[in-house]
């Protein structure tokens, strides 16, 4: 990595910004890069709008690119498509539907590919995300790849997830079945210019009423007609950040302690450590159980050895 | 994974020209073949462009133009790429361009022209050749 690229990003350099994410997308091991910058100006707020493909999250997402620049907020999206499985290459058409002023800093938009298997999401994202606090970005949105099926990825990774539906998505045992609802913290009817949007809407409400004890919110949106906008960033804006302890660095330390424990199992594991071949071959054999054998690694792996 | 790194191109639609069949065509045997395609749609300012490739950290841009102003975007496009620090990036140029200006874009410092008719597999060695000469250096 060029000596200069941190001290550029310190400054403010887009283009410093832009090639970090590369590196961190293409695998580069963030917490050195995120220790160095050293803590977020400020924490922001991460967003991810998630649904099927087609539901209209990139339209909606330039639409809130709008309404957030409109209240004086900066804004980075990430936006992913899927990869295909077999070339490994993408199509990535995001970006077209979120039109912005070449000339405005205050927002930033990278386009990801999700490869498949993954939740819809790119790889590598959530230090992506953290890079991009780091850069000073109010509001993070993340574009999921479509939803996937137990979507729990974006969960992990925002702080607030919006789930897209739209009229005449099919009934309700599709939802269900998919596992989304109950990844959502706002449930959007998207579409709402289109017939059947009211329907929709009291088939979520009367299926959350049945399980959900979040209070979830459910709203009609328009992205073509500007219905429901205000109420949606209205949500999104005092929704509480899932993490409150995350631009206190502890997500990081956790990062590291990871990063550590990984690479001495590596180490051990390239040096046939007779202690750790004989661990993995107790837990095989079922001599240890997951709690046990976790233990003991652990202890095997400790610094002071 | 077999494609760790792979190739990041923008295809935009410059100027004031409608028809998006074309790039289209090429965006999709880029995909096919491995790279990173990003897509960034028709009626694009110079500006825009520019932008678009600099936020995505793009290794390719490549411009398609059938409006016949290609003596006049091509060079604005060139010199902002220059002006923000992204000589780097290599920019093709695709789309109805008389034979007597291929030289002339050429000597700009533009990569490539693909005209009409061109194979598709024709640009996609060019961009893995090139690449390969990139990293090589």
């Amino acid at each position: 990595m060029p000596d200069d690229l941190l001290e550029r990003f310190q400054r403010g350099d887009r283009l410093a910004l832009a090639r970090l994410l590369t590196l961190l997308a293409r695998g580069r091991p963030a917490a050195p890069i995120l220790a160095e910058l050293g803590p977020p100006p400020k924490p922001a707020r991460v967003i991810a709008i998630t649904g099927s493909g087609g539901v209209g999250k990139s339209t909606l997402v330039g639409k809130l690119i709008e309404h957030i620049r409109g209240q004086g907020l900066s804004v980075a999206v990430l936006a992913c498509d899927p990869q295909s499985p077999l070339s490994g290459g993408a199509l990535l058409g995001d970006r077209f539907r979120m039109p912005s002023r070449p000339d405005d800093p205050g927002v930033f938009i990278r386009s990801l590919a999700a490869p498949p298997g993954r939740g819809a999401i790119a790889e590598h994202v959530e230090p992506m995300v953290r890079l991009l606090e780091r850069f000073g970005f109010d509001v993070i949105l993340i574009e999921t790849a479509g939803a996937g099926q137990g979507d729990t990825a974006v969960r992990e990774l925002a702080d607030i997830v919006v789930l897209l539906l739209q009229p005449e998505t099919g009934d309700d045992l599709q939802w269900e079945k998919a596992g989304v609802l109950e990844v959502a913290d706002v449930v959007v009817v998207h579409k709402a210019d289109l017939p059947g949007a009211e329907q929709v809407e009291s088939q979520v409400r009367t299926m959350l009423g049945l399980s959900d004890s979040r209070q979830t919110p459910v709203l009609r949106v328009s992205a073509k007609t500007g219905l429901g906008l205000d109420q949606l960033w209205t949500i999104l804006a005092q929704c509480p950040l899932r993490r409150p302890g995350r631009s206190a660095g502890g997500r990081e330390l956790l990062a590291l302690a990871q990063e550590a424990l990984a690479a001495r199992f590596a180490a051990a594991e390239a040096a046939r450590d007779p202690a750790l071949i004989q661990l993995i071959d107790q837990w095989r054999q079922g001599q240890l159980d997951d709690d046990q054998a976790t233990a003991a690694l652990w202890e095997l792996l400790r610094p002071s050895r | 994974m077999a494609n760790a790194s792979p190739i990041r191109i923008v295809l935009a639609k410059v100027g004031l020209d409608g028809h998006d069949r074309g790039i289209k065509v090429v965006a999709r045997a880029l995909r096919d073949a491995g790279f990173h395609v990003i897509y960034a749609g028709l009626w694009q300012t110079p500006e825009a462009v520019v932008r678009t490739v600099a936020d995505e950290d793009a290794d390719w841009l490549g411009i398609s133009l059938l409006s016949g102003a290609h003596m006049t975007l091509v060079p604005r496009v060139l010199r902002l790429l220059r002006e923000q620090g992204l000589e780097h990036v290599g920019v093709l140029v695709g789309g109805i361009i008389p034979e007597a200006d291929i030289p002339k874009l050429l000597e700009m410092g533009v990569a490539r022209v693909f005209g009409p008719g061109t194979p598709l597999s024709e640009i996609v060695a060019f961009l893995r050749e090139q690449s390969e000469a990139k990293h090589a250096g």
